[in-house]
């Protein structure tokens, strides 16, 4: 059985925030709800819940403003992005900011409240869309990388993301890999490091043409 | 739109001398901030001109007169027209002083003074005194234009090339500023109007496509499929139209291909279909029998799977395409498909190797069904 786990819902939207409150799963209590980035500072500084839910686009900024302010006093605290923005922008750029995942807001309720508890955990989550564009951004020449621990992924690594992005979950791939869901979990929250770290030459074109930078 | 006569005043309003940076009355410090040139060559320009019989004197008394110390009230009026006198003075003096003839002085002045009436058009002026005003103004610097033109043309002064060429630089170095303000200004104000432009569009855009598609929703609010398939299809419209993507790209690609393929399937069938795509090709005719292989493969998940979502990820490589198409549901037993069942051999396996591809479908029964296509790319 899951752990309790306490969330903080910052989304502007007050009937999607009643949808998600009654599809999350008995073990996550939403113990907060704001709907700006004005309200959502304070509020996770003093709730210090385990995930926040966070949406990309909020009436008064970015969820990235949200991380960008909490994430230095609260480290505890994990985010989960959820947007419907198909906007490659909206997306690496909150997942370079701290977040630990993303998904789309036409999840269902029981992949949504497996998406906290994975976070929560330490875990990353990937939506098919996004390992899509973490493959689109570290496609490229091989050789160019400043800093190969960071700066290229591993063949597992691109089997992994490929696989996600196939629409296969953490479980049907380590069935497919013949590996354990934890190896699969790992092989994601490296790629998660690199997107977040990697400062590569390709990603960084990348991002410029995307207008990330 | 206000003209830019109308901001003539306002620009000398917010001229300021600023003491405390200034050697004398920061007169020079104030007109350079104004300006955003250095201070040191105003002081140059008025040193320079205080040898042109004491112009530069003149203008700087005028300006220490004329303008407000920073943080100031502004002077009264009476002394922002004396300041404005004495500057005027300080012109004719060097001017004078420089060489300028008589001749060429007095139509120079006629032009100054219709350049300075076309400028300050005043606020509450009717539309026919605002005629009047620029009638008059376009008279006088066309007149004394042509005086100066007689006056050049008949060679009446000598060593009258030099001294103006210098005043004319002057000129330049104090209203060049000025007047590139004013243009950066119109910019803005251009960009501001673009933007109404864009929030109209956006306007029209909601109202055509989002409000309309809402109107339709409730009036089919029975027929959860019909409602289901309207807002996937409003969606879609919406994010091509946000966010670019495939569906706005110029050129037929294989990406819109196949967004504009699998939204058909989408509509016609009542599933939600997750396109993920990396790369992007143009498209041949090999690739457009790829996109109708996917077309088809997508329609069975949608028409035996019996679940509302398909997975297809296609990945554009160096050397090949590979698509694959996914989804959770019933999955079959490829033995139990009754031979009269062609779709799979003829619509996707037949038509991939016509190309050069290949297909190959995986099914395992309650688990779901992934068939995966790929088709190596021509060198080109």
């Amino acid at each position: 059985m899951n752990p309790h786990r306490r969330l903080v819902l910052v989304e502007d939207h007050r009937l999607f925030r009643a949808g998600v409150r009654s599809e999350l799963d008995a073990s996550i209590e939403v113990v907060g709800e704001a709907a700006t980035v004005a309200e959502a500072i304070p509020m996770i500084r003093e709730l210090d819940p385990d995930v926040v839910l966070l949406d990309v686009h909020l009436p008064d900024g970015t969820g990235q403003a949200v991380i960008a302010a909490v994430a230095p006093d609260r480290p505890g605290v994990k985010f989960l992005a959820l947007s419907v923005s198909d906007a490659a922008e909206d997306v690496i750029a909150v997942i370079r900011a701290g977040a630990r995942g993303y998904v789309t807001k036409t999840i269902s309720g029981p992949e949504l409240s497996e998406a906290v508890h994975r976070v929560a955990e330490g875990d990353a989550v990937f939506s098919p869309r996004l390992a899509g564009f973490v493959l689109d951004a570290f496609r490229g020449v091989e050789g160019v990388a400043s800093d190969p621990e960071l700066d290229l992924l591993t063949a597992r690594e691109r089997e992994v993301l490929q696989l996600i992005a196939r629409g296969y979950l953490y479980k049907e791939i380590a069935a497919q890999l013949h590996l354990s869901v934890k190896t699969i979990e790992s092989h994601v929250s490296a790629v998660l490091r690199k997107l977040q770290l990697s400062s590569r030459h390709q990603l960084t074109r990348w991002a410029v043409e995307r207008r990330l930078i | 739109m206000s003209t830019v006569g109308a901001r003539l005043p306002a620009a000398l309003a917010r001229l300021t001398r600023r003491r405390e940076e200034g050697l004398l009355g920061g007169v020079c410090a104030g007109l350079a901030r104004a300006a955003r040139v250095d201070p040191t060559l105003l002081r140059l320009v008025f040193a320079l001109l205080a040898f042109a019989g004491g112009a530069g004197l003149v203008a700087y008394a005028a300006a220490w007169i004329g303008l407000p110390d920073e943080g100031q009230a502004p002077p009264r009026r009476a002394r922002r027209w004396l300041g404005v006198a004495l500057l005027g003075v300080g012109a004719v003096v060097a001017l004078r002083s420089s060489g300028v003839a008589d001749s060429l002085l007095w139509p120079a002045a006629i032009v100054a003074a219709g350049t300075l009436l076309a400028l300050r058009q005043p606020g509450g002026a009717s539309r026919s005194q605002l005629t009047a005003r620029t009638v008059a103004a376009a008279g006088l610097v066309i007149g004394g234009s042509l005086l100066l033109l007689e006056t050049a043309t008949s060679g009446a002064s000598g060593g009258f090339l030099v001294a103006p060429a210098a005043l004319v630089v002057v000129l330049f170095l104090v209203v060049g500023p000025w007047v590139w303000r004013l243009a950066r200004e119109r910019d803005t104000e251009r960009l501001e109007r673009i933007r109404a432009q864009e929030r109209a569009d956006m306007a029209a855009r909601v109202h055509d496509s989002v409000l309309q598609t809402l109107a339709l929703i409730q009036r089919s609010a029975d027929d959860p499929r019909r409602v289901a398939a309207l807002a996937r299809r409003q969606e879609r419209e919406l994010r091509a139209w946000l966010y670019g993507g495939p569906a706005a790209g110029d050129g037929e690609t294989l990406g819109r291909a196949l967004v504009e393929s699998l939204a058909d399937v989408e509509e016609l069938h009542g599933v939600r279909v997750e396109l993920v795509q990396t790369g992007d090709v143009q498209l041949d005719e090999p690739l457009r029998a790829l996109v109708l292989a996917v077309r088809e493969a997508v329609t069975n998940a949608a028409v035996h799977a019996g679940v509302p979502e398909v997975f297809v990820f296609a990945d554009v490589g160096e050397a090949e395409v590979s698509v694959y198409v996914r989804d959770r549901g019933a999955g079959f037993d490829r033995g139990a498909v009754p031979a009269d069942r062609r779709g799979i051999v003829d619509s996707i396996e037949a038509r991939m190797t016509r190309h050069g591809g290949t297909a190959a479908v995986r099914s395992t029964p309650g688990e779901g069904t992934e068939v995966e296509l790929r088709l190596p790319l021509e060198a080109s």
